[in-house]
């Protein structure tokens, strides 16, 4: 059967005024859930969780689709207002949305935030429905020494993002990794590093790390003086403070470049098992910064660095859902869960679920697309009572969801040990963020320093080569990327003032396209002679010191 | 040698990579062919101190990057701060006795008044602002989502 077939098939199923309703709870859920800092999407969805066992696999489903994307969605709002991600997967938007809220337009900075995610999700859903075979298809071919090396490019893409700090941002992501050493080793289990605290054997939860590292930080060190404590989150000027819609619609759609590659990075790495929106709203935002012809306004509320990481995140969620639907991998926590609500129903996805279970599977499509429309719809009035945050004082804001986040991280997993860890974690975020430190590295080696070790372990497992991290071309090609982007801060400070940077992108084309030609098939080694070529001619023209005669736009671009 | 902020955080980076290192000799021995439990710190330590000596060598390059704060400056200008932290550290420390119920309302109500004032207007709008949030939000997780928050000796409720 076709596609519009199948659609058509499983549109009964969903659209019935039971599972409408509930989807319209579950968005609205996500919607808060991922709106106060603390209480996570994956909170909410295991929330949800109990409640599958009374419905059908699709009502079940549904809902928590429409709790996974309101979250995703949800989380924008306590990023640009608090400047603290309400979930790892707004990260980015606090960059630049937090910054467009203090200097008085919160109300731009949400609608841009909305609509990005909006559009990201209906792409998604798009690709999730066309091409989800031969996405997911890239996803397999990852082996365990990929994942690594994709790890480390994750890493250093971060640290990157430092700029001249890049020295502090590596140090980061490396204390980040090494805080994740600490508890337990994924092999064995056996305790490490406790220095003979017995309580300190079960680690550091990744949540409470989070939310002490950004809370704390960022909220007390905006009431260290009198003055910035009395000041209005919004500025003096709150009252007058409304989500322009028309305006940051036009603002949105005026960069659709911008929306397709972030929405297109989010579901490739939503596709790539264990990535998640963590790391796809980063990697969208550094894109969008690279590209940008704006790039010096990133980081003080530029209308792409809002757009970026909104529409990826969502998107992420339509990949994640490719390989749990076609292949039965969980892209990340809440696809995990999702999954542990099929098996409730005895529904078990594997690599043939979507042709044995065509009804079931093209619901949770539908679904998806149907959960971005209700997330527009609803957060219009969720966000109305949000803004209403800017008119508070600073100082309130701050003592108030300090108590929020000790409640919502001790929820997570009812021991007080969390709390503690959210304490300390405050202190450490507090003062190297004061040393001068980026904090989202850290954050980031915390998230993915059990997964790398994980890798790692399976890695020298199969072999002690270690020439294999050079010889799989998917390794290969993100330890290359990892290197341009350590080399990229400096590629952005020295432009055309030192002759290298002249060399740069042609450079970076003609190495990429070597693991990109040792790859399987047909397209990709075309592709990788593609690239190639262009980088050649590049390098030849720059070497002479010409430009390119039709291509001077794009080598602006990317300069 | 200057002895300048950087410089002080890039011996302390050192000083935690001997020790981690040292440490990670007392882990077990890798079993059945399988990775270390040691490797992966190791990993990770070796270039953390070796950043770390590089940040050393770059804060004595450019001493002037690095501000110059004495320490007392450093403690004035992060006193609000501490005393939130403090007043947090009071609030896990009590919290077996005073429960997050009591105990919530009084974190939050004096890190109300240490930030925003003491004066009579403030702190009533502090109480109403510390009943209204910690009982509400307590309320939610407690009767609306399930969630058995900590009780305390005074006022045994969850």
């Amino acid at each position: 059967m076709g596609l519009f077939e199948n659609l058509a098939g499983a549109a009964p199923e969903l659209f019935t005024i039971k599972t409408m309703l509930l989807m319209m709870v579950g968005t609205m859920a996500g919607l808060i859930a991922g709106a106060i800092p603390g209480f996570t999407i994956a909170m909410a969805v295991v929330l949800v969780l109990p409640f599958p066992f009374s419905m059908t696999p699709v009502e079940g489903l549904a809902t928590m689709i429409a709790v996974y994307v309101g979250g995703l969605s949800g989380g924008l709002m306590s990023g640009i207002l608090t400047g603290i991600p309400g979930t790892p997967s707004s990260v980015a938007t606090t960059f630049d949305g937090y910054p467009m809220a203090r200097s008085g337009r919160p109300g731009l900075a949400l609608g841009i935030g909305v609509w990005a995610s909006f559009f990201g999700g209906v792409i998604a859903s798009i690709v999730l429905m066309v091409v989800a075979p031969q996405l997911a298809m890239i996803g397999l071919e990852f082996q365990p020494v990929d994942y690594f090396s994709l790890i480390l490019f994750a890493l250093t893409v971060t640290a990157s993002m430092a700029g001249d700090q890049i020295l502090k941002g590596l140090m980061a992501a490396l204390i980040g990794l090494l805080i994740a050493t600490i508890g337990s080793d994924v092999v064995f289990g056996q305790p490490r590093f406790t220095f003979g605290v017995d309580s300190v054997a079960q680690g550091f939860a990744f949540l409470p790390v989070l939310v002490g590292l950004f809370a704390f930080s960022r909220l007390l060190g905006d009431v260290r003086t009198r003055e910035k404590a009395h000041q209005r989150l919004g500025g003096e000027e709150a009252h007058a403070v409304h989500i322009d819609y028309l305006g940051s619609a036009r603002e949105v759609i005026g960069r659709w470049g911008n929306i397709l590659r972030s929405s297109l990075i989010g579901v490739f790495v939503g596709v790539l098992p264990a990535a998640g929106s963590t790391i796809s709203n980063i990697l969208a935002y550094d894109q969008a910064k690279k590209t940008s012809k704006e790039s010096d306004t990133f980081g003080t509320g530029a209308v792409d660095g809002i757009i970026a990481p909104e529409s990826a995140n969502n998107a992420t969620a339509g990949g994640a859902l490719i390989v749990m639907m076609a292949l039965g991998l969980p892209g990340d926590i809440m696809t995990a869960i999702m999954l542990g609500a099929l098996l409730i129903h005895d529904v078990i996805p594997s690599p043939s679920f979507i042709t044995d279970e065509p009804q079931i599977a093209y619901s949770i499509f539908l679904a998806f697309f149907v959960a971005n429309f209700m997330m527009l719809f609803l957060q219009s009035f969720t966000l109305r009572g949000f803004v209403l945050v800017t008119k508070v004082k600073m100082y309130m804001l701050a003592a108030v969801i300090l108590f929020y986040c000790s409640v919502g991280i001790f929820a997570l997993n009812n021991v007080t040990y969390d709390m503690w860890t959210l304490f300390i974690f405050g202190i450490i975020g507090f003062v190297l963020r004061g040393l001068g430190f980026p904090i989202v590295p850290m954050v980031l080696g915390v998230v993915l320093g059990g997964i790398a070790e994980s890798r790692l372990s399976q890695v020298f497992a199969r072999s002690d080569d270690i020439m294999v991290f050079i010889s799989r071309p998917w390794s290969l090609f993100f330890l290359l990327l990892g290197c341009f982007s350590l080399v990229f801060p400096f590629y952005q400070k020295n432009l055309g003032k030192k002759a290298w940077t002249r060399f740069f992108v042609p450079l970076l084309l003609i190495v990429q396209a070597v693991p990109v030609f040792m790859m399987p098939g047909i397209v990709r080694p075309s592709l990788a002679i593609a690239m190639a070529m262009t980088g050649g001619l590049m390098l030849i023209y720059r070497l002479r010191g010409e430009k390119l005669p039709n291509s001077a736009g794009s080598t602006n671009s990317t300069d | 040698m200057s002895l300048n902020r950087d410089a002080f955080v890039a011996v302390f980076f050192l000083l935690l990579c001997a020790v981690m290192f040292v440490a990670s000799f007392d882990l077990p021995p890798p079993m059945f062919g399988q990775m270390s439990p040691a490797l992966w710190p190791r990993i990770i330590l070796v270039p953390l101190a070796l950043l770390s000596v590089l940040l050393l060598f770059q804060s004595q390059r450019n001493p002037a990057d690095n501000e110059k704060t004495s320490f007392s400056d450093w403690i004035e200008f992060n006193k609000r701060p501490f005393v939130c932290f403090v007043l947090f550290f009071l609030f896990l420390v009590t919290m077996p006795v005073a429960g997050m119920l009591l105990g919530g309302l009084a974190y939050v109500f004096l890190t109300l008044s240490v930030l925003g004032g003491w004066k009579p207007r403030q702190l009533g709008l502090h109480a109403v602002i510390s009943a209204v949030f910690v009982i509400g939000m307590w309320a939610v997780f407690t009767q609306a989502l399930g969630v058995l928050l900590p009780e305390g000796e005074i006022l045994r409720v969850y």
